[in-house]
C-alpha cells in the first residue's frame, strides 16, 4: 500500500477553513468605516469638551479638558482585555486560531491604549496638580496591567511550538484579566495620603453635568468605534501574515 | 474501575488509526495514516528521522491528542476516553522515564500508587526479579547504568500489566548484556502482548514482527502485513524512502 | 476527590517531598537566600542610626518570601523536566488537575517549612516587639498567602516549564499577577508587627487574601488540562 504522490502538490487538509484575509477591511463596517466613524465622533466630542463643557476647577482647571480623552481610552483598555479574555477561552474551547489573532490584537491594543491612560494621566497630574506620578488605584491598576501584558509577549516569543504558543497565550490572556479588577481592590485597600484621582462616578450616579456627560459619552463611543475598526484591521493583518508564511513554507518544502 | 477493553471479541483489532493526522502550527507532521494491529500482533515502524513515527507512537500512547481521524486501543477512543488507554498501554522509550533521586524500588512504588495496583509489594518484588535487579532495589537510580535504566524501565513499563507495549526505539544507546535481556523479555512476554515498535534497526524489528509498516513525510507509504525477508526488505525501504531530505 | 485520587496524591506528594530532602538543593538554597536578603535589606536601610523599620517589616518579609517563593517554584517541575519524566506522569491515568494539587501542595510545604525558619531569624533583626499575642493573626497571614502564591505559582510555573526562556519567564509573569496578594499581604503583616492590627484593618485584608487564593484555584482548576497537556 504505497503512496508515491507526495509531491503532487496536493493542499494538505487544513483544520479549519480560513476567511479571506482582507475580509473586514472594506464595507460600511469595515475597519476603514469604523476608524472614520470614530474621527468623527472624537473630533466631536473633543469640539464639545472645550467649547460647551464648563471648567471644573476642582479638577485641575483647563488641565481637565484630557478627561475627555483619557477616560475613553481607560474604559477602552479594559474593553480590549475583555475581549482578550473571551477570545482566550474560545481559543481553549474551540482551538480555532482565529481566536488566537483575535486575542494577540486585542492585547497589543490593549497595551498600547493602556500606556496611553498612564501618558495622559501623568500629563493631566503634572499639569493641573504638579506631580508626575501618584500610586492611587486607577493609575497603578494600569501600570500593573502594562506590566502585566508585556509578559504576554514575552510568553508568546519564548513558545516555540505555534499550537502550544496559542493555548498559553490564551491561557494567559484569561488568567491576567481575572488578576485586573483584583489588582484595582488591593490598591484601595492601602490608605493613600491624599487621594488626588477625582473620583467622578460614585454610587448616588454620576453627579456630571450634562455638559460634561454628553461630551464624555461621544468621545467614549468614539474611542471604542476607534477600538473597534483597529482591531478588525489588525485581525486581518494578522490573517495575511499567517497565509504568507504558509505560502513561504510550501515553497520551501 | 473498569480497567478492561470496550470489546471483548479476540476477533477485533486491538489497535485502529484511522485517518490519523497533527499538525504543528503550521507544519503536518502526520497525514493520513491508517493500519489496525490485531490483538498479539507487532508492528514494526521504520522510516527516516521526522518521518512522524514516534509522533504516530505518541498518539497512540495518549500524550498527544491527534488533529484528525480517530485512534482507538481495544474500542476505547484515545481522545474522548484516555484513562482506560493508559491503563491498557505500557511505553518504552530511549528515556527511561525513571526519578533519579529516588531508589529503584520507590519508582516502581510511585507507580504502582498512580496505576492504583492492588498487588503493589508483590508485583514489584515479581517484576524487579523478572529484571534481574533484585539487588539493587534500595540504590538510587542515579547510580544504574544505561543497562540497568533500561531494564528498570521495562519493569516500570510492565508493572500495571498492560495489553499493548509500545516500544520508541528501545534498543539505542544500550550494550550488548542489555540487549540481550531486553530481546530475552520481548521473546517471553511476545505472546500475551500486541507491540508497536519504532525503530532503525532493521533486524530486530523484522525478527519479532507480523506486521511492517515504513513512514516518511508524516504518511504511511509502505505497508505489508507478514513478515518481511531482511535483504528484500532493505531494497523495499531504499525504494519507498525520498532519498537525501 | 476519590480515594484512588488521593492515592495519586499521596504518590506524587511523597516522591517530591522524598526527592528533595535527599538532594535538600531547594531547600537550602531558599533558606540562604532569605538570610541573606535580610542581611542586604539591613544594609540597604541602615543609613542612619535612629531609623525605626516597624513599618517596613511587612513589606521586607513578604519581598523575601515572594522571590524566595520564585525559587522553589521555578523547580516545580525540575525533575520531570530534566530527567525527561513528564511523559512517564501523563502516561498514568491520573486527572490532571490531581497533579496539580500534588505540585501545589509540595510546593507549599517546601515555602511553609522556609517559612517557619526564617521568621524568627526576621523577627530577632527587625521587630522591636514581641508579638506573641498576635501570632494566630500573623499564622493566618502566612497560611492564606502561601496558598495564593504557591496556586498561581504552580499554575504559571507548568506553563513557563514548556518555554524556552524557563526560568526567566516565571517571574515576568508571576510578578504582575502577584500584586495584588503582596498588597494585602504586606500592609497586614506591617499592621501586625506594627502593632496597629485592629480588628478593621486585618479582616479585609485577610477577606481579600482568601478571595484571592479561591479565585486563582477556580481558574487553575478549570485550565489545569490544558496547562500540562501537550495538546
Amino acid at each position: 500500500m504505497s503512496d508515491r504522490d507526495e509531491r503532487s502538490g496536493q493542499v494538505p487538509a487544513r483544520a479549519t477553513p480560513q476567511a479571506a484575509p482582507t475580509a473586514g477591511v472594506g464595507g460600511p463596517l469595515g475597519a476603514a468605516a469604523l476608524v472614520v466613524y470614530a474621527i468623527v465622533a472624537l473630533t466631536g466630542g473633543l469640539l464639545l469638551a472645550f467649547w460647551w463643557a464648563p471648567t471644573a476647577d476642582e479638577m485641575g482647571g483647563f488641565a481637565q479638558k484630557i478627561f475627555f480623552y483619557h477616560v475613553p481610552i481607560a474604559e477602552t483598555a479594559l474593553v480590549a482585555f475583555a475581549v482578550a479574555f473571551v477570545a482566550g477561552i474560545m481559543y481553549l474551547a474551540r482551538r480555532d486560531a482565529r481566536y488566537d489573532r483575535l486575542g494577540l490584537v486585542a492585547v497589543r491594543l490593549g497595551l498600547l491604549f493602556s500606556a496611553l491612560v498612564m501618558a495622559t494621566g501623568m500629563i493631566w497630574g503634572k499639569a493641573a496638580w504638579g506631580v508626575w506620578w501618584t500610586w492611587e488605584p486607577r493609575l497603578t491598576t494600569f501600570l500593573i496591567a502594562c506590566l502585566l501584558y508585556c509578559g504576554y509577549f514575552v510568553l508568546r516569543a519564548t513558545v516555540e511550538d505555534e499550537s502550544r504558543r496559542a493555548t498559553y497565550a490564551a491561557l494567559f490572556a484569561i488568567i491576567a484579566f481575572v488578576d485586573v479588577p483584583l489588582t484595582f481592590f488591593a490598591t484601595r485597600l492601602v490608605p493613600e495620603g491624599s487621594q488626588l484621582h477625582p473620583v467622578v462616578v460614585t454610587t448616588t450616579g454620576t453627579g456630571m453635568d450634562t455638559a460634561v456627560l454628553v461630551p464624555l459619552l461621544i468621545c467614549m463611543l468614539g474611542m471604542t468605534l476607534l477600538f473597534a475598526g483597529l482591531l478588525r484591521l489588525g485581525v486581518a493583518t494578522e490573517a495575511l501574515r499567517e497565509e504568507l508564511a504558509v505560502l513561504k513554507d510550501r515553497l520551501e518544502r | 474501575m473498569d480497567a478492561g477493553p470496550a470489546q471483548d471479541s479476540a476477533a477485533a483489532p486491538e489497535i485502529v488509526v484511522e485517518g490519523l493526522g497533527k499538525v504543528f502550527g503550521r507544519r503536518d507532521a502526520v497525514r493520513d495514516v491508517s493500519f489496525t494491529v490485531e490483538r498479539g500482533g507487532f508492528l514494526a515502524l521504520f522510516g527516516p528521522n521526522g518521518a512522524g513515527k514516534t509522533t504516530v507512537l505518541r498518539i497512540v500512547a495518549t500524550l498527544l491528542a491527534p488533529s484528525s481521524g480517530t485512534v482507538r486501543v481495544a474500542g476505547h477512543d484515545v481522545s474522548d476516553d484516555p484513562d482506560p488507554v493508559r491503563r491498557l498501554v505500557g511505553l518504552i522509550s530511549h528515556s527511561p522515564l525513571l526519578y533519579r533521586d529516588l531508589t529503584a524500588y520507590e519508582n516502581l512504588r510511585f507507580y504502582a500508587d498512580m496505576y492504583g495496583l492492588d498487588d503493589r509489594e508483590q508485583r514489584i518484588a515479581e517484576l524487579l526479579d523478572r529484571v534481574e535487579l533484585t539487588h539493587r532495589r534500595y540504590d538510587l537510580v542515579r547510580t544504574f547504568s544505561k543497562g540497568m535504566l533500561q531494564r528498570l524501565a521495562i519493569a516500570r513499563a510492565l508493572l500495571h500489566r498492560p495489553r499493548v507495549l509500545l516500544l520508541d526505539e528501545p534498543h539505542s544507546g544500550l550494550d550488548p548484556h542489555a540487549v540481550g535481556i531486553l530481546d530475552s523479555l520481548l521473546a517471553e512476554i511476545r505472546a500475551e502482548h500486541t507491540f508497536v515498535m519504532v525503530t532503525h534497526h532493521l533486524g530486530k524489528g523484522l525478527e519479532l514482527a507480523s506486521q511492517v509498516a515504513i513512514m516518511d513525510g508524516g504518511r504511511l507509504v509502505f505497508h505489508q502485513a507478514a513478515a518481511v525477508d531482511e535483504r528484500h526488505f532493505a531494497a523495499v525501504y531504499r525504494e519507498h524512502v525520498r532519498e537525501g531530505v | 476527590m476519590s480515594a484512588v485520587g488521593r492515592r495519586q496524591f499521596r504518590a506524587l506528594l511523597r516522591k517530591d517531598v522524598t526527592s528533595e530532602l535527599r538532594t535538600k538543593e531547594m531547600l537550602v538554597s531558599m533558606f540562604l537566600f532569605a538570610v541573606l536578603a535580610m542581611v542586604v535589606f539591613h544594609y540597604a536601610f541602615s543609613v542612619r542610626r535612629d531609623v525605626d523599620l516597624t513599618f517596613f517589616t511587612g513589606g521586607m518579609l513578604w519581598v523575601t518570601f515572594i522571590f524566595g517563593a520564585l525559587l522553589g517554584l521555578n523547580r516545580s517541575f525540575v525533575h520531570e523536566k530534566d530527567e525527561g519524566c513528564l511523559d512517564g506522569l501523563l502516561l498514568c491515568p491520573v486527572d490532571r488537575v490531581t497533579i496539580f494539587f500534588a505540585k501545589m501542595a509540595a510546593n507549599l510545604v517546601f515555602l511553609g517549612v522556609i517559612q517557619l525558619l526564617t521568621v524568627p531569624v526576621f523577627s530577632v533583626f527587625f521587630v522591636t516587639r514581641g508579638y506573641w499575642g498576635d501570632l494566630g493573626a500573623l499564622l493566618a497571614v502566612l497560611v492564606l498567602a502561601d496558598l495564593g502564591i504557591c496556586a498561581l505559582g504552580t499554575l504559571l510555573a507548568t506553563i513557563s516549564m514548556n518555554t524556552r526562556a524557563r526560568d526567566l519567564l516565571l517571574p515576568i509573569v508571576f510578578l504582575p499577577l502577584i500584586v495584588p496578594l503582596l498588597v494585602a499581604a504586606t500592609s497586614a503583616t506591617t499592621a501586625i508587627f506594627a502593632q496597629t492590627a485592629t480588628g478593621d484593618a486585618l479582616w479585609p485584608r485577610l477577606a481579600f487574601l482568601a478571595g484571592y487564593d479561591a479565585v486563582f484555584l477556580v481558574v487553575a482548576w478549570g485550565t489545569y488540562d490544558f496547562a500540562i497537556g501537550e495538546g
